[in-house]
């Protein structure tokens, strides 16, 4: 087994919507893969195939060597899922939610025990341990829920938005953790609404919308193939069309949205010429970021039906 | 299988003397209302006093009603709104494991509920050492009703589609089944739709073993049963998939 993960054509729909068209990737054993796409670009689906809850209508997938179609309670077991929905057991406290998955799991219930004393702790929820999942706020839970992917010792964490809808600090939190899982190899698969996470944690990125990758590579070099490294926000307002004519005249790249131009440049000095010659007009110059790549690739519009 | 089992045992556990007491509490008021205090007026029916007659009947619709309301409700909040079975599908256990899980579980509340009631009944003087040989029907009876109830939970579109089953199926099995009046004598119509209802052979074959000798025509009630459970099952098990998994 060389790979952790290994898509070939896969193709999915519902009631002849398509959800994934032909989408092929590989995530290499202890790298941290993302995927990112606006809402309804497939993530999801393509997440629930690797952990068999949405099979492929054609194509095929393996995780960690084994088959989706024929080895899934194999790969069940040597996977981590941290699902959208939290899906804790709200009958029970957290302590008996790590006990009774890892019981699902098969694992003895004294290194069920164990295990879950210790997730708690590393998680700093120890003194949560006998709360009702209902009274924990929403970044204990999903600490408890990352507790829980890791109850039976993964070699593969799929993570699904982890951290949305979390505070700032709760965020933090939890991506230092993954840094520390990412240190010790772990492999990981990553979806995310937030490109300061996929920036931070990703070795590569997978851009896809409408069921298709749109580009695939590091955040370094996505940033420099789509953009360059340096970003300009021109408050245009009414005079889009002699800016865009301007820019198109000086052969520097740019997007439009609404009544800004986002133009892009390769180094600080093309910035800094650009720049001089801006006159009695509002702009904000900034490095080149993730988000650029992200709206640049998958638009910047929002869409009636997201 | 018996993990998911072992899960909503620990969660009755928690509340183990509430739940039985509301439980058996419903059967014994209808033993109570019906068994003593209508059957009073009630000379004989099918060679027993009424009592004797009801007590079967009793026993076999609470056997189906605890475990449809076991298999409906509590499965419908943990498939839409817990996430409960999208959470052990996470883990090695397939489909089918947390189906039978739940439908053994749904069958074991059922059954708990029965042995509460045959519990109270010994204070009425309704003990038999023939009940211990109904209680193999009446969890079977159990299953029937929970696999019966699993469909319902996996194709309702909201809490309010249960009715449909409760008031169009539940109810109107448990009024004509032999439980209240002897079908012996009835319209044929009713008859021969009595015939083809689960609760029937329940409660006929409970009869019997009560305080009839067992004939063999009366291995077709534990055939019709058998049939129903793997019918039901299996249908079950096509519905609940396609919940899970899509």
């Amino acid at each position: 087994m060389t790979k952790a993960v290994v898509a070939q054509n896969l193709v999915k729909d519902y009631d002849g919507v398509p959800a994934v068209k032909n989408l092929s990737f590989d995530i290499e054993l202890g790298e941290c893969f993302g995927i990112l796409g606006p809402n309804g670009a497939g993530k999801s689906t393509t997440m629930r195939m690797i952990y068999g809850h949405t099979l492929p209508k054609t194509g095929d997938l393996f995780v960690l060597g084994l088959n989706t179609k024929t080895d899934i309670k194999q790969i069940r077991s040597k996977i981590g899922v941290v699902p959208q929905d939290d899906g804790l057991d709200v009958d029970f406290n957290s302590f008996e939610n790590l006990k009774i998955f890892a019981a699902y799991h098969k694992i003895p219930s004294d290194v069920a025990e164990a295990r879950a004393n210790h997730l708690l702790s590393e998680m700093k929820l120890s003194d949560h341990k006998y709360r009702h999942v209902e009274t924990l706020s929403g970044g204990m839970k999903r600490r408890l829920v990352i507790a829980r992917s890791l109850i039976n010792q993964p070699d593969l964490l799929v993570l699904d938005e982890p951290t949305t809808g979390l505070d700032p600090q709760a965020r933090l939190w939890i991506w230092n953790y993954f840094e520390n899982l990412k240190a010790q190899k772990k492999t990981m698969i990553l979806t995310t609404h937030y490109m300061e996470e996929a920036e931070r944690l990703c070795d590569r990125i997978a851009i896809i919308d409408q069921g298709q990758i749109l580009d695939c590579d590091t955040p370094a070099k996505l940033i420099e193939k789509h953009i360059g490294s340096e970003v300009v926000e021109i408050a245009v307002g009414r005079e889009s069309s002699y800016w865009k004519s301007k820019l198109n005249s000086l052969k520097i790249s740019y997007q439009d949205y609404d009544n800004k131009l986002f133009a892009f440049f390769s180094n600080q000095n093309e910035r800094q010429q650009f720049i001089a010659q801006l006159q009695n007009i509002h702009f904000v110059s900034r490095t080149a970021n993730l988000n650029d790549v992200f709206l640049k690739l998958a638009g910047y519009q929002i869409r009636s039906n997201a | 299988m018996i993990q998911v089992w072992r899960r909503n045992f620990l969660f009755f556990r928690k509340t183990f003397l509430v739940s039985v007491f509301w439980t058996v509490l419903e059967p014994t008021m209808y033993l109570l209302a019906i068994g003593f205090g209508l059957g009073r007026f009630v000379e004989q029916i099918e060679n027993l006093t009424f009592i004797e007659f009801y007590y079967p009947g009793l026993l076999a619709s609470t056997a189906m009603m605890v475990s449809y309301f076991e298999s409906t409700y509590p499965n419908y909040t943990k498939l839409v709104y817990q996430k409960t079975f999208s959470t052990m599908l996470l883990t090695p256990l397939n489909p089918n494991q947390i189906l039978f899980g739940e439908i053994l579980w749904g069958a074991t509340k059922g059954f708990i509920g029965v042995c509460g009631v045959m519990f109270v009944s010994l204070f009425f003087g309704l003990f038999k050492m023939q009940i211990f040989m109904t209680l193999p029907i009446l969890f079977l009876l159990c299953l029937v009703f929970s696999a019966f109830g699993l469909i319902m939970t996996s194709t309702a579109k909201n809490y309010d589609s249960f009715i449909f089953s409760t008031s169009g199926l539940i109810i109107p099995m448990s009024l004509i089944s032999g439980t209240y009046f002897s079908i012996q004598n009835a319209p044929v119509l009713v008859k021969g739709l009595a015939q083809i209802l689960p609760l029937t052979h329940a409660v006929t074959l409970t009869r019997t073993l009560l305080y009839r000798k067992f004939e063999n025509s009366d291995i077709i009630s534990v055939i019709v049963l058998l049939v129903y459970f793997v019918i039901l099952a299996y249908l079950a098990r096509k519905v609940f998939y396609k919940k899970l998994i899509s």
